[in-house]
């Protein structure tokens, strides 16, 4: 007979903060917008909130009633759908689907021939692309490092775009230069669904933007918010405050800060057109208080992520949390610590984008290896995610009662079936000591670059249709050509 | 009187702003030789806390209000100090470029000159080129500290130091660049003076490119 009052957990579970925590941190972050307020460096921004119930002081600082906020924060979509340049790789944004990618932007790669960092440029961007359309754990790709050979740095996004789509098919998170960066890259991507109204229904990515912590936002990042807006493109505001310098030095005040700056955002984009895909973000770190380096590394930039993903899924939004990523120079063993205890972390709390996989040297360093490392890591914790089957098939009685006492499990049908469920390390070595010795005493390192080499080498996307190719490049060349003047 | 000396070096080390503030105005009123406060009084106390800090026996948090009462100090002191004294670690003036709003690690940098005794002026955020030459003319300082966080921003910093190239006083000011992005390369490169990877040692630096 099958029984009553009955729960299954078919996950693990876990949580950072309880309901009423997270009640707190709204209320506070709704006294910090109508009390404190934002500062916006820009004009458009503050006559849009003049003409509503918004109070501008001061030149740019604004406050917000409650009221407004509250109204603003409910219009955003609970889910969001992103389609790679082919129709191969979807990821639903949604609670608790846990989507792994890389960061970007990073100034730096780390040379693997001569083993010193040294500027990112165009190559970077395509090698770090194809590695991650290959790599079966990352779900979306951000650029890993800025591209710096280019003539003109304020068209670089432009020509980063076009080396991301180049070697890489997954959807993407896009960092701009300003508005009309956003709207080239904007107009790049829709090429790609035949129109404005076709791209809406299938996003290809999300817009990364930034405001200043504490509470400032600057005229780029503000012209990024209002183009979303107008055009519905899926949008992350997220706040990069450290810890003890520019937010409170307590973990819930940081939660408080960050929340407010991203309300602020919603309230903007909702006075210029209510419902834009917002996704929370923030990565909230500390300041480490002896090298004053921005943590990359740090055990409390993963419980702030944690709690600001509780805080997004009670507010029904996506949610853009940080893992993989290391303060270490290179691929050493803190980089494998830290990259595996955030991943894990990140993981578990359910959060929609785990960016910055592939981070060293506290964020100014891109490394093409720690991708390979963390695809491997990234798989072991999705296996313990899965958690406990105990239905009959599962519990075994039938099999453990036929096997019997002294049998073996090896040779049985049901093995065969269930092994499969296991993970199975690509790069882990569990060989004995004497294989090890005969095949070269190799190391996870020796392994992971052996590895990254091969996939370099292997491994090509699909091409980019001619057509597109060309009209790519007229967008890309207009671009040029209007910042050369 | 020397024992109050003491009491200020402490004072500072312990961060007690208010306390190494007034110490400093009993001793002037006593009538001690202003020279005599800042070396024995308040650079001693600073030199310990600098010590301290490399031997990660004190934390920013800690120099910074260290910093503080430094800075309470010289207040007092710098109205009776002559002129020599006064500007012996000279000025310093603290810039974030045009087109980037980011001003954390230069405003870290200021308070940790401010605390090895520079007068630093803080030009704030944003600021166009020919504003910062104009404020160069004008306060004549020893140092000049930029900062930029974004690659998009960092020529700015090139840019600044060809203007007081054309301004023709490039020769009168030390240039140190900072910012996420900035190496040593690059500082070479746009001609700067010097790189300060981090506040304690663009402080560094900076008092090693007065010393000349």
């Amino acid at each position: 007979m099958p029984k009553i009052n009955q729960t299954i957990q078919t996950t693990p579970k876990f949580r950072v903060l309880s309901e009423n925590q997270i009640e707190m941190i709204y209320s506070a972050a709704l006294d910090v917008i109508q009390r404190t307020g934002a500062r916006f460096h820009h004009d458009e921004a503050l006559e849009l909130f003049k003409n509503r119930e918004a109070v501008v002081s001061d030149g740019n600082l604004v406050r917000v009633p409650i009221s407004l906020v509250e109204k603003a924060i409910k219009c955003h979509p609970r889910k969001i759908n992103l389609t790679g340049r082919t129709e191969k790789y979807k990821i639903k944004l949604e609670k608790d689907v846990v989507n792994f990618g890389t960061g970007s932007d990073l100034p730096f790669t780390y040379d693997r021939e001569t083993g010193e960092r040294r500027r990112t440029n165009y190559n970077d961007v395509v090698n770090a692309a194809r590695i991650v359309d290959f790599l079966p754990n990352l779900d979306f790709f951000m650029s890993h490092g800025i591209v710096q050979d280019v003539p003109n740095p304020q068209v670089y996004d432009r020509h980063q775009f076009m080396a991301m789509l180049k070697g890489c098919t997954k959807p993407m998170v896009l960092t701009s230069v300003d508005g009309d960066g956003l709207k080239d890259l904007w107009k790049m991507a829709s090429l790609f669904r035949g129109g404005e109204k076709e791209y809406r229904l299938e996003p290809m990515f999300v817009t990364y933007i930034e405001p200043i912590s504490p509470l400032k936002n600057d005229k780029t990042a503000v012209e990024k918010l209002l183009f979303s807006a107008e055009k519905g493109i899926p949008c992350m505001y997220t706040p990069c405050p450290s810890s003890g310098a520019t937010a409170p030095a307590t973990m819930a005040g940081m939660l408080v800060q960050s929340l407010s700056e991203t309300m602020m955002a919603s309230v903007l984009t909702y006075l210029k057109n209510p419902g834009m895909p917002l996704i929370m973000g923030g990565v909230t770190t500390v300041l480490d208080m002896i090298t004053t380096s921005y943590s990359y590394g740090a055990p409390e930039l993963s419980l702030a992520s944690a709690a600001n993903t509780d805080i997004s899924k009670w507010l029904g939004l996506p949610m853009f949390s940080t893992g993989g990523c290391t303060d270490a120079k290179v691929l050493d063993e803190q980089a494998a610590i830290e990259s595996a205890t955030s991943n894990f972390y990140a993981y578990l709390s359910g959060a929609s984008l785990v960016h910055d996989v592939g981070y060293i040297d506290s964020g100014v360093n891109a490394s093409l290896e720690s991708l390979v490392m963390n695809d491997e890591i990234i798989g072991m914790i999705r296996q313990m995610g899965k958690g406990i089957n105990t239905e009959d098939e599962y519990l075994a009685l039938e099999l453990i009662d036929k096997i019997g006492p002294g049998g073996e499990y090896l040779t049985h049908e049901h093995t065969l079936q269930h092994y499969k469920e296991w993970f199975q390390p690509r790069l882990q070595d569990r060989s004995d000591y004497e294989t090890w010795v005969r095949e070269g005493k190799k190391t996870m390192n020796d392994r992971i670059k052996e590895e990254t080499e091969r996939i370099l080498k292997e491994h090509q996307p699909e091409p980019i249709d001619d057509n597109i190719q060309k009209e790519l490049q007229q967008i890309i060349d207009a671009a040029e050509k209007r910042h050369s003047k | 009187m020397s024992e109050k000396l003491g009491k200020i070096a402490d004072g500072l080390l312990h961060g007690k702003i208010d306390e190494v503030g007034e110490l400093t105005q009993e001793l002037i009123n006593d009538g001690m030789d202003p020279e005599e406060i800042l070396q024995k009084g308040l650079f001693a106390g600073m030199d310990v806390v600098g010590k301290k800090f490399r031997d990660c026996e004190m934390f920013i948090p800690e120099v910074l209000r260290s910093a503080k009462a430094m800075h309470a100090a010289m207040e007092k002191l710098r109205p009776v100090l002559s002129e020599e004294s006064s500007s012996k670690a000279g000025t310093v003036i603290m810039v974030t470029v045009q087109g980037d709003l980011h001003d954390i690690g230069k405003n870290l940098a200021g308070m940790m000159m401010e605390g090895s005794g520079f007068n630093v002026i803080d030009m704030g955020i944003d600021r166009k080129t020919e504003d910062i030459v104009e404020m160069v003319k004008k306060e004549k300082p020893q140092i000049l500290g930029l900062s930029a966080l974004l690659t998009t921003t960092m020529p700015k910093m090139g840019e600044v130091i060809n203007a007081l190239k054309e301004a023709g006083i490039r020769d009168q000011v030390k240039v140190i660049v900072g910012g996420a992005p900035v190496t040593d390369d690059f500082a070479q490169e746009i001609g700067a003076d010097a790189y300060a990877p981090n506040a304690s040692i663009g402080t560094e630096k900076a008092l090693e490119l007065v010393k000349g």
